[in-house]
């Protein structure tokens, strides 16, 4: 039972800003930002370019209550340059995840990424690995980081790195996880190895479902604020290890997945092969009877 | 003395030199090279039945595989030039002449080749325009169209994807030509005769269905909250006050917006039953939410929509279909429903100039008419009142007899002041007069001419054209909605605030409509999925439309 609920009406967090995420996301009324935009910390980068600035720099941060408990929250807003991070971005990040690991406190990321802004290419791929050095060293001292996945940049490139370092992911249909994005894929390798107008293709590969299917996600959830808000709080009960064992067991199943799925063409054969009915048609399933074909599915167990 | 029978002694000629490679009417695949090369002489009108929805794609690359010193100085009379193949007619010198009414993607292509002399342009027409020539001027001589299925003896089915089809076969057929038909299958028994097998002469099995593109579906994940607004003022600001019942919409995303605001922004104004009940259009995927709320009573469709088939063979009260359940469509007679008996045209556009005039052409591409001309027209031939003419009637024309006076149609275009791009809605001078000019053509291809526009819709607000008084009213009406645009900023703001104190011009907030309101979540479906569960299963968007 959640005792205060944060928003009782329907939103989908796929069409949802950043700042309406966090609103739905924490408590009533809980949040506090850190670094607002009153501040404006903006890019040193991107008026060299002409391009627009904007006073939170794409990603709000700050403090909030979840079903009670303190929580350090991260969002990115996809709709101010695909949700990309760059110095001032990823800095924020960073900061955050220390603070949470001097605080000991959990931290929420709400990823919406295509990953590092090009016109600060070299200050977001240093702020990609600062943040995922920062999310070990959190996790190591025990504090859960949980990664939400379902706006509409997805999370690609180094924000799927930094979704790699997570307790838990929690991803919708609409959610993406790739490490290149479909252009990149068809830019360098040709249509032939992958047509990124072809939309259902782009989503079986990299969409929500067949992450959840083959344990790149830990938990699915419908494109609704509140069921992002209820996985959330379950997830940060479970506390999460960060060992060597862990890391270990996880290599081992990746390993194991390469060797059964490697040769596989098309996710449907990845579903046909994890013992699903009707592979073909686990793209139209609701959420509950897609939840009942996913028995068998891959999982990841704590090795995140 | 004459000889009154020689067309059907042609005829004769023809028929006999295609059954040589004929099996009864079926032309094997193989055997259709030949075929063709016997039964198309030079010099013949040739349509080639195509448009901005179905081509009959097999018989184009038939066509255009044959060689010029065979046959050549062919006058295409087609709707639509849209597939690489019916240029390549042209560059290989097999047709000389052109007639025609829609280019969609090949825009730019035809217009090098005009440039370039490859093509002897007739004109460009509106579809219901070449129709009426086919029964006049240019009438084809063969006639390669497209079908689903067919009998032996040549009863063709032509599915949702009608169209054109009866019209074609109708003007050649009857007029002693020659018409071939693609099917993808010769069956025993057809499920409904759309085209008697009489007047189809040979057909020939494609193995495969025609082309058919999805130039209807709208994403709603696309529409921006700027085309909402819009959407907002002009369900409030026209919809509402006229009352329009019967209408066309275009395509476009601020239509698409409507069409998704009724069940949602429409509802709660009480408009439900009032506005938007009957409409000549094509099934957008987006109007889904607005049927199956109960808003919709009727709906005459030019073509189908790929994926929407299964849902409107389910919804046979709402649309025509025929009696083995599917869509039948039929351009001439839903453009002439959309001309004659719509109260409202409301459709998107490139470039508005400051009298009016409204044109979708670049300097660079000549992508034709298609059918929104027709539509965004007001017809002088109707004589049937309803209470949204007359009321526009009455507004342009205050004072003079209301027995005597004519109505008006509502010819509203609609889109924000900067569209894609950037590019100001809002022009001193069209694109398609520089175009005219550099293709010596007589006419500048207008799309909408500044006497048929009664209404302009930007984020600004909307502009009622059919209250200006004089010329300068106009162009102060049209600067006043056209925001920061270099027409918009040029405005004189004394006049323009006259015109708002009359009416003329109307603010969001005259009509009562907070901009903020203006939010995603009004949509009543907000992706394709929502439109495919809105649909009950029903409708099976294609591949490239679907994010799951």
């Amino acid at each position: 039972m959640t005792a205060v609920t944060a928003n009782d009406v329907s939103l989908s967090w796929y069409e949802a800003s950043a700042r309406q995420r966090i609103d739905a996301l924490v408590d009533a009324g809980s949040f506090s930002e850190f670094i607002g935009p009153e501040l404006r910390e903006i890019s040193p980068h991107l008026s060299i370019f002409d391009l627009p600035e904007q006073f939170d720099d794409g990603i709000v941060i700050g403090r909030g209550r979840l079903d009670g408990a303190p929580v350090l929250v991260a969002a990115q807003e996809g709709r101010f340059m695909g949700g990309a991070f760059g110095e001032v971005h990823g800095a924020k990040l960073t900061g955050l995840l220390r603070a949470a690991r001097a605080l000991k406190q959990d931290l929420v990321i709400l990823f919406d990424t295509g990953g590092v802004r090009l016109q600060e290419a070299n200050a977001g791929e240093l702020a990609i690995a600062e943040i995922m050095r920062a999310v070990i060293e959190a996790r190591r001292e025990g504090v859960n980081v949980v990664g939400l996945i379902g706006g509409r940049a997805g999370c690609y490139g180094g924000g799927s790195l930094i979704a790699g370092t997570c307790s838990k992911l929690i991803i919708s249909e609409q959610g993406r996880l790739s490490v290149s994005g479909p252009e990149v894929i068809e830019t360098n390798k040709g249509i032939e190895e992958f047509d990124s107008r072809d939309r259902a293709l782009v989503w079986r590969t990299m969409g929500g479902k067949h992450r959840y299917l083959i344990g790149g996600a830990d938990t699915f959830v419908d494109d609704e604020a509140l069921a992002f808000r209820e996985a959330a709080i379950t997830a940060l009960k479970v506390g999460t290890r960060c060992d060597v064992t862990v890391l270990e067991a996880e290599q081992a199943r990746l390993e194991r997945r390469l060797q059964r799925f490697g040769e596989a063409e098309d996710a449907v054969e990845i579903w046909q092969a994890l013992g699903i009915d009707d592979p073909t048609d686990v793209p139209a399933l609701p959420t509950g009877a897609f939840l009942r074909a996913a028995t068998n599915r891959e999982n990841a167990d704590d090795a995140r | 003395m004459s000889d009154w029978g020689m067309q059907k002694a042609a005829l004769g000629e023809r028929l006999a030199a295609g059954r040589q490679h004929a099996r009864g009417k079926v032309v094997p695949i193989p055997s259709l090279p030949a075929f063709l090369k016997a039964v198309i002489r030079s010099g013949d009108r040739v349509c080639l039945e195509g448009d901005n929805q179905k081509q009959a794609d097999i018989l184009a690359t038939a066509l255009a595989n044959l060689d010029a010193r065979d046959v050549h100085d062919l006058h295409m009379v087609q709707s639509g030039v849209v597939l690489p193949s019916h240029l390549h007619i042209f560059e290989k010198g097999i047709a000389r002449r052109l007639d025609f009414s829609y280019s969609g993607p090949q825009s730019a292509r035809i217009a090098r080749m005009l440039f370039g002399g490859k093509i002897e342009l007739g004109a460009v027409h509106t579809y219901l325009e070449l129709f009426a020539r086919y029964f006049i001027d240019l009438t084809p001589n063969v006639a390669l169209i497209a079908a689903v299925s067919a009998d032996k003896d040549g009863n063709l089915y032509t599915g949702p994807n009608t169209e054109d089809t009866p019209t074609v076969v109708e003007a050649t057929s009857y007029k002693n030509g020659l018409v071939v038909a693609q099917v993808t299958e010769i069956v025993d028994k057809v499920p409904r005769v759309d085209i008697p097998g009489d007047l189809v002469h040979f057909v020939v099995e494609a193995g495969r269905p025609f082309y058919v593109e999805p130039l209807f579906t709208r994403d709603p994940a696309a529409i921006t909250e700027t085309q909402i607004l819009t959407a907002m003022l002009a369900i409030k600001g026209i919809y509402a006050p006229y009352g329009v019942r019967r209408l066309n919409h275009g395509i476009g995303f601020n239509t698409a917006a409507i069409e998704l605001l009724l069940p949602t922004y429409g509802e709660k104004l009480g408009l439900k039953g009032k506005v938007c009940t009957h409409f000549a259009l094509n099934p957008h995927p987006t109007m889904i939410p607005a049927i199956e709320s109960g808003w919709v009573e009727q709906i005459h469709c030019f073509g189908s929509e790929v994926g929407m088939e299964d849902y409107v063979a389910a919804r046979s009260d709402i649309f025509f279909t025929g009696p083995d359940g599917s869509l039948r469509s039929n351009r001439a007679f839903c453009q002439t429903a959309g001309l004659y008996a719509c109260d409202m045209f409301i459709g998107s556009t490139l470039q508005i100039d400051l009298e009016g005039h409204s044109s979708t052409v670049t300097t660079s591409r000549i992508a034709g008419f298609g059918g929104a001309p027709n539509m965004g027209s007001d017809p002088r031939g109707r004589r049937h009142p309803s209470e949204p003419w007359l009321k526009a009637g009455a507004e342009a024309d205050p004072d003079s007899s209301a027995a005597l006076r004519r109505g008006r149609k509502l010819v509203v275009q609609i889109g924000e002041t900067f569209g894609d791009s950037n590019v100001p809605l809002f022009v001193e001078q069209l694109d398609a007069l520089e175009l005219a000019r550099k293709l010596d053509l007589d006419l500048a291809p207008v799309m909408v001419y500044s006497d048929d526009v009664t209404h302009i819709v930007t984020e600004e607000g909307i502009a009622n054209l059919l209250m200006c008084r004089s010329k300068e009213e106009r162009e102060q009406a049209i600067r006043g909605v056209a925001g920061y645009t270099d027409i918009g900023r040029a405005r004189d703001a004394k006049l323009v605030e006259q015109l708002r104190q009359r009416g003329v011009i109307r603010r969001p907030e005259d009509l009562g409509i907070d901009p903020l309101d203006a939010d995603r979540r009004l949509l009543a479906a907000r992706s394709i999925k929502d439109l495919m569960l809105a649909s009950g299963g029903l409708y099976r968007p294609p591949s490239r439309f679907r994010n799951w």
